[in-house]
């Protein structure tokens, strides 16, 4: 192919963007913000691989069995196989072009433990591993801007594809220094725009990941996928802001969950899973802090100041700056939050969708982590997808004419214009959006049920009835106004697919069918037509090939 | 309290002070205090007069992401790591706000920072290959990652543009963020030096009058001398 658009900059985005550059493909490459405002900078953790030089013992073969093992039977072997075997190349590239891993006395890059994983498998960069990693793509990135062959598109958004008979032929994007809707056509179109966080508030992530591509997406004819598997990260802190992460790395560097008991700490988890308790999955952990209905902390002190400092000076900065405590003085408090989607954008196994020319990446895609994501495997398959998907644009065939996209451009024009005339409702954007996520929180919170899931459907279907008719707020960005809609209807998707799974798994946890049921051992998929959602298990394995 | 905000509407249109009321507990971050002032049905000034809401940016809203850079008591700084407490004593005086005035206005408190990435990508600021000494002693090269660790941080934020005596617009002299990806560079591919180290001497060297309230300013605090020293050295 010639062109490719992709929008998001993150590490998939920037990835991709590269690897298509290399390849000689001319890559748009859109998002509102340069490629440091991106959710891609709080990946704190790591990386996972088995390299050449690896721990005694570890092979990818065992990579590949912990990912499916902690994907709960729903990822693909075939996508994990190749997501592992990759991640040697992946690594070193990433050493190639300059990314600063955390380093022994000779030089060699080093590992610590993650949750899930049968042994030291998690190159890192102090606990700032993704600002690392974007820090090195952006100057690999500038590379192929200053050769014209990736051009940055700054102050756009999202709005549509344009899809004619199947295909994708591009977008229209809303320009915010233009103020209006601009078409643009290529060969392929990747999304790269990351979770949906935003749906449930203010979490772990960035306030600009709202899952409106996705959303948007889906009512253009896209199926989504295992939207109901969404990963509670079991350590994090509330702050005046927000929720913020306290990274895996912590567990990784021997940091020990507990409550007090009549004034004595009990090391609840290690009682109940033996000495490697605390780093069970995120998915256990977090059901089990929850379960424990008090305040749990997690004590790293005993690693003493001066190997925080080398280990993790980052989050012991977080937790200083933000709740006053000090994590190599005493222990912190933490709490599950939201933090990562398994599911989103169904994809098969080259990164299209189920629309030819249309290709999803990173965490907006669906593929490896099945039921739930093991900790330092996002960074790898940010990146492997990204390789996959422009492998597959840069082999095949340009893609032929563009039929007229007229119609859609100027219905997207009344349909802006429509936003700001309306006075329809006294709710502003803002309220909605907030009561969607208190909506999201409550009732697809760590453990779930049938009464829960369907009052969360009722109240989506009510935010979706005032939708259409909401006061126009010229103090808000126009991203803000049209996204309403397609966020709401991605959260009701989300709870619809968590309404369907009637059993439990990984990080879907239904009090009402507490046991993994064998007949449910496939993907939920769901796909939208005119105001009716529906789900199906994807028993064939469709999306696996 | 007293929150004091320059604003404009848009990029043509002239810039106003508002002033709002506000009662927040001093561990609110000004971030967290803009979304207070923004978060009610009718926002008024601090007259009752009715007003619209204040446009800004966040993303990561930790510090890590750099979207939020402002002026906030006259000094350039994060907004969501900038605390209520340490601006006005028991609640009461007056935070005053502006947006970054080294870059054009796009709307309230956001500016449009395009120029730094141009002016990266103008004078070359990327590796080719990598290519890193491996000449130097044990203690040397350690010296050097830890320094690397610490300039890769950099937000891009712009804080030590705007602080910065000598940075007017971009057109000629590029700070800070500039130096420290000069050093970047050409730690990692010492066969760019030559040509790095002239676009140093030319967008930093000579403009550069060592204030050094660039290292002030900075969220990550990076030891801009440090870059400075390396590249010297290195010319």
């Amino acid at each position: 192919m010639r062109d490719a658009i992709v929008i998001g900059s993150g590490i998939a985005g920037m990835t991709c963007a590269i690897r298509l550059a290399e390849r000689g493909v001319h890559v748009c490459l859109v998002s509102p913000f340069p490629s440091e405002r991106s959710q891609s900078v709080l990946a704190a953790g790591g990386i996972n691989g088995v390299l050449s030089e690896h721990e005694e013992g570890d092979s990818v073969a065992c990579h590949i069995e912990d990912t499916l093992r902690g994907g709960c039977g729903l990822a693909g072997r075939k996508a994990v196989t190749g997501l592992c075997e990759s991640a040697e190349d992946i690594i070193r590239r990433l050493e190639k072009a300059g990314t600063v891993f955390s380093v022994d006395e000779n030089g060699r890059p080093l590992r610590r433990a993650f949750g899930g994983q049968s042994f030291r498998r998690t190159y890192y960069c102090g606990s700032a591993t993704g600002k690392h990693i974007v820090s090195a793509l952006v100057m690999e990135l500038r590379r192929y801007e200053a050769r014209g062959l990736v051009e940055r598109k700054l102050w756009s958004c999202f709005y549509s594809a344009l899809i004619s008979d199947g295909r994708c032929c591009g977008v229209i994007l809303y320009d915010e220094t233009k103020l209006d809707l601009i078409p643009l056509t290529a060969d392929a179109v990747v999304i790269a725009t990351g979770g949906q966080n935003a749906m449930f508030g203010k979490t772990t992530g960035s306030t600009q990941c709202d899952g409106y591509t996705a959303g948007k997406l889906f009512t253009q004819g896209v199926e989504l996928k295992n939207l109901e598997f969404i990963q509670y990260h079991p350590t994090t802190i509330e702050t005046k802001q927000k929720r913020m992460l306290i990274s895996e790395a912590v567990r990784g560097e021997g940091g020990r969950l507990f409550y007090l008991e009549d004034g004595r700490r009990v090391y609840f988890l290690e009682d109940k899973y033996g000495p490697n308790g605390n780093l069970m999955t995120r998915d256990i952990i977090s059901r089990e802090i929850d379960a424990a209905g008090k305040t749990v902390w997690l004590d790293i002190s005993f690693l003493g100041e001066e190997e925080i400092m080398r280990r993790l000076p980052e989050v012991r900065d977080l937790c200083l700056k933000y709740i006053g405590l000090d994590i190599a003085k005493e222990p912190v408090p933490v709490a599950p939050s939201v933090h990562f989607f398994m599911g989103g954008i169904a994809v098969h196994l080259n990164h299209e969708t189920n629309i030819k020319n249309l290709f999803a990446i990173g965490e907006c895609a669906s593929m490896y982590h099945g039921a739930n994501r093991l900790g330092g495997n996002s960074l790898l398959s940010a990146q492997y997808s990204a390789i996959v998907a422009a492998e597959e644009i840069a082999s095949r065939a340009p893609a032929g004419g563009v039929p007229d996209f007229a119609a859609e451009l100027g219905e997207g024009r009344a349909h802006l214009r429509k936003l700001k005339e309306s006075s329809g409702s006294r709710f502003p954007v803002t309220y909605i959006r907030e009561m969607l996520a208190d909506t999201m929180r409550e009732d697809l919170g760590i453990t779930r049920d049938e009464a829960s899931l369907r009052s969360g459907i009722k109240s989506i279907d009510y935010y979706l009835s005032l939708a259409d008719g909401i006061n126009y707020d010229s103090s808000v960005a126009m991203h803000e106004l049209y996204s309403l809609k397609a966020i709401l209807q991605l959260a009701r998707a989300t709870l619809t697919s968590a309404e369907s799974r009637r059993e439990s798994r990984g990080a879907h946890f239904r009090a009402d069918y507490p046991c993994e049921d064998d007949s449910y051992a496939a993907a939920t998929i769901i796909s939208y037509d005119e105001g009716r959602y529906s789900t199906r298990l994807d028993e064939e394995r469709k999306y696996e090939s | 309290m007293k929150v004091k905000i320059l604003r404009q509407v848009s990029p043509f249109s002239e810039s106003y002070w508002e002033t709002f009321d506000a009662d927040v507990p001093g561990e609110t971050s000004v971030a967290a205090l803009i979304d207070h002032i923004n978060y009610n049905d009718d926002i008024t000034d601090e007259t009752g007069r009715p007003t619209t809401r204040i446009g800004w940016e966040c993303s990561c809203l930790q510090g890590v992401c750099g979207s939020c850079a402002m002026v906030i008591n006259e000094v350039p700084s994060l907004a969501c790591e900038t605390f209520v407490r340490d601006l006005v004593k028991d609640g009461n005086g007056t935070i005053t706000i502006r947006p970054l005035r080294k870059f054009p206005i796009v709307h309230d408190l956001v500016v449009d920072r395009s120029s730094i990435f141009e002016n990266l990508k103008k004078t070359s600021m990327y590796v080719e290959e990598y290519r890193p000494s491996s000449k130097a002693k044990k203690a040397k090269q350690k010296e050097e990652l830890a320094h690397r660790y610490q300039t890769a941080k950099c937000l891009k934020c712009g804080l030590c543009l705007e602080v910065c005596p000598n940075y007017v617009n971009g057109e000629r002299f590029l700070g800070a963020l500039f130096a420290n990806d000069c050093y970047l560079v050409s730690s990692r591919n010492p066969e760019r030096s030559a040509e790095v180290g002239k676009q140093y001497a030319e967008h930093f060297a000579a403009g550069c009058s060592k204030s050094l309230s660039c290292m002030d300013v900075c969220p990550m605090k990076i030891p801009t001398i440090a870059s400075m020293a390396k590249m010297n050295r290195k010319a």
